[in-house]
């Protein structure tokens, strides 16, 4: 339990830039605190995307669920806000009036951002490209989100109806 | 439009946790609705809110969470606060509670196994495209890429890491970073 709160503690202070940022952290951080395997933890990032509130939030709870039961979950999901929320009282009123130095305080911590979002992209291609169906989604999903202002919420129920389709066309 | 008065704790965190309620996708759907939700109430003008919410970003935390925060604050101090905290926090926490029951015995069935490969499946497809936007929106100069690029093969080598780079990062970058530096 000491490990659960600590590892959301260090997973919510690096979460700048939203929570997608820290899916492939918290996945790294499951997998060698041996929480979870890869296909437990891919069943748990499906499961925080189609219930409602932050994706990290709910990946945060369901690990702590499975670590601990009720009180796991509760400890997960406050540890990952602790440092949010500690931030926002502290340096909320400061950032707003910083000005240009608030500029190179955002654009300092911006270049650690694209390193964790592509860690994610990294540890999680692989497996979403087990089979060419699957990439074939992940591919959609990028040309659309990218280049269009498509809901994701559509491409991630989109996704999920359209492979429970062809699970019936080639059953 | 007429500002009405401001709105107590109460009433923010039943309008944080009915927003929250209903919305799949996180942050960057539930941001929209907030603005639009706070502007209908009469409580704060869109603009104002985004203002707001780009202060919002530079502080860690899901940004659903951090726009609530800085909303919350604005409106009603800090019980504006911790009451809108808890609404985005309190009804996906329940949410996954009844979830989580349930998800060894769904996870088993052959269509919700189906379904739950399709919705992985377009992770990092999100992910690469939101990388992909932040990409194309940051004013690039050499010291920018370089620290990215480092930042992101150290990471992808070296994973248990990450967090250390992170910060690794962020002390180089405000060395990269001049002084009159611009967003």
């Amino acid at each position: 339990m000491i490990e659960l709160v600590l590892s959301f503690l260090k997973l919510g202070a690096v979460s700048y830039g939203g929570g997608w940022t820290i899916v492939g952290l918290i996945r790294t951080e499951v997998l060698r605190q041996g929480w979870l395997d890869e296909g437990a933890f891919r069943d748990l990032v499906a499961i925080a995307q189609v219930t409602p509130g932050p994706v990290a939030l709910n990946a945060a709870t369901l690990v702590g669920h499975k670590v601990g039961g009720l009180a796991g979950s509760a400890l997960a999901t406050l540890s990952v806000v602790t440092v949010p929320i500690l931030a926002s009282l502290a340096l909320g009123a400061l950032i707003s009036r910083l000005g240009p130095r608030g500029n190179r305080f955002r654009e300092a911590l911006r270049s650690g951002t694209f390193g964790l979002l592509a860690m994610t992209v990294w540890a999680f291609a692989p497996e979403a490209a087990r089979d060419p169906f699957a990439a074939g989604l992940a591919l959609g999903a990028f040309g659309l989100a990218a280049f269009t202002k498509a809901n994701p919420v559509l491409l991630i129920l989109g996704a999920g109806a359209l492979k429970l389709l062809a699970s019936f066309v080639l059953a | 439009m007429q500002a009405s008065k401001p709105p107590s704790p109460l009433r923010l965190f039943l309008f944080f946790a009915r927003i929250s309620a209903v919305t799949l996708g996180g942050g960057y759907v539930l941001v929209p609705v907030i603005a639009r939700g706070l502007e209908r109430k009469g409580w704060m003008e869109e603009k104002d809110f985004f203002s707001l919410f780009g202060a919002a970003q530079s502080l860690p935390g899901p940004i659903g969470l951090n726009a609530a925060l800085f909303a919350g604050r604005a409106l009603a101090g800090l019980p504006g606060l911790f009451a809108s905290a808890l609404g985005v926090l309190v009804p996906p926490f329940a949410a996954i509670l009844l979830v989580s029951e349930a998800i060894g015995v769904v996870a088993a069935q052959k269509q919700a196994r189906a379904f739950l490969d399709g919705a992985f499946a377009v992770v990092p497809g999100l992910v690469a495209a939101l990388l992909w936007r932040m990409i194309r929106t940051r004013a690039w100069n050499p010291g920018r890429v370089v620290l990215a690029l480092a930042a992101a093969a150290a990471m992808i080598l070296a994973p248990g890491w990450a967090p250390a780079f992170f910060f690794a990062a962020a002390a180089l970058g405000w060395f990269v970073e001049t002084p009159g530096t611009k967003a």
